[in-house]
């Protein structure tokens, strides 16, 4: 069944799902120069990794269709090579003199910033369209 | 009697247009939900079906005296199928934002004129309970 209650969810899994698209872009923008990362090599780019969840597990294993909401499936980090930048002076370079940096392309994190930020903002727009129709629906009743 | 004060057939019409409205508000709600899914494919509420539940027929109550009520089929949430001819994005995803928000605006139009409809119904019955008062 789908109702307006498991639309809305399906928006609001959304919103937390695009939410943390843009904490992992922060915090790939905000260690874009981090050379030592938690594991002492240098931070590498975190990505994450979205997938469509069924807002009702009931509908789910009853074979039947329902909102499909989104979830965060995993949270990965991007095995690309890191960069080299020389700078000799740097405590971090190598005995070339070479520093390897995080594998952050920041221009790339402002776009999906953005595009998550966007998609943020139609799901906002989605749930108050639902909030109007639950609230016109209870004007059935007066 | 019963049938002209309550008007069954068109407040099941209108019940009917209410439920189809919210399956197309919660399908338009999922596609936007999954902006950003991989592989997710638009959905959308099929019309046939939509139009097979308007339509007179399908399952009714069983009757075992004279004057027991037959129901109205009401089951209106509808078959999803993906919808046709979306430009596909590199990662297979093929949401359309304006597609799915005029969608969303739609159905929620639609619910409002039944649900407006409904309510004038129901203040008509509500007056002749009054005694037009």
């Amino acid at each position: 069944m789908s109702t307006l209650h498991s639309a809305m969810s399906a928006s609001a899994s959304a919103l937390t799902a695009e939410r943390s698209r843009i904490e992992v872009a922060v915090s790939n923008m905000a260690n874009a120069e981090s050379t030592r990362g938690v594991n002492g090599q240098p931070y590498r780019r975190r990505d994450v990794v979205l997938a469509s969840n069924p807002v009702e597990s009931f509908d789910d294993a009853m074979g039947r269709t329902g909102a499909v909401g989104v979830k965060v499936a995993d949270i990965v980090e991007d095995k690309a090579p890191f960069a080299r930048r020389y700078d000799p002076a740097h405590p971090d370079a190598d005995a070339e003199g070479f520093v390897s940096m995080p594998n952050v392309d920041v221009p790339e994190q402002m776009v999906d910033m953005l595009s998550a930020t966007r998609a943020y903002q139609a799901n906002l727009t989605a749930i108050g369209l639902i909030k109007d129709l639950i609230s016109r629906a209870m004007e059935l009743g007066k | 009697m019963n049938d002209i004060i309550t008007d069954r057939s068109i407040m099941s019409a209108l019940g009917r247009q209410l439920t189809v409205a919210v399956a197309k508000q919660s399908v338009a709600a999922s596609n936007l939900a999954n902006l950003d899914t991989p592989n997710y494919r638009t959905r959308d509420v099929s019309f046939d079906e939509a139009l097979n539940q308007v339509l007179p027929g399908g399952e009714k109550l069983a009757v075992t005296q004279r004057g027991h009520l037959t129901g109205q089929p009401n089951v209106a949430s509808g078959e999803l199928e993906d919808a046709e001819g979306l430009p596909t994005r590199r990662d297979g995803n093929n949401v359309q934002l304006d597609r799915e928000l005029l969608h969303m605006n739609r159905a929620a139009g639609d619910f409002t004129a039944a649900q407006t409809a409904l309510s004038a119904k129901f203040r008509l019955v509500r007056y002749a309970i009054n005694e037009s008062k």
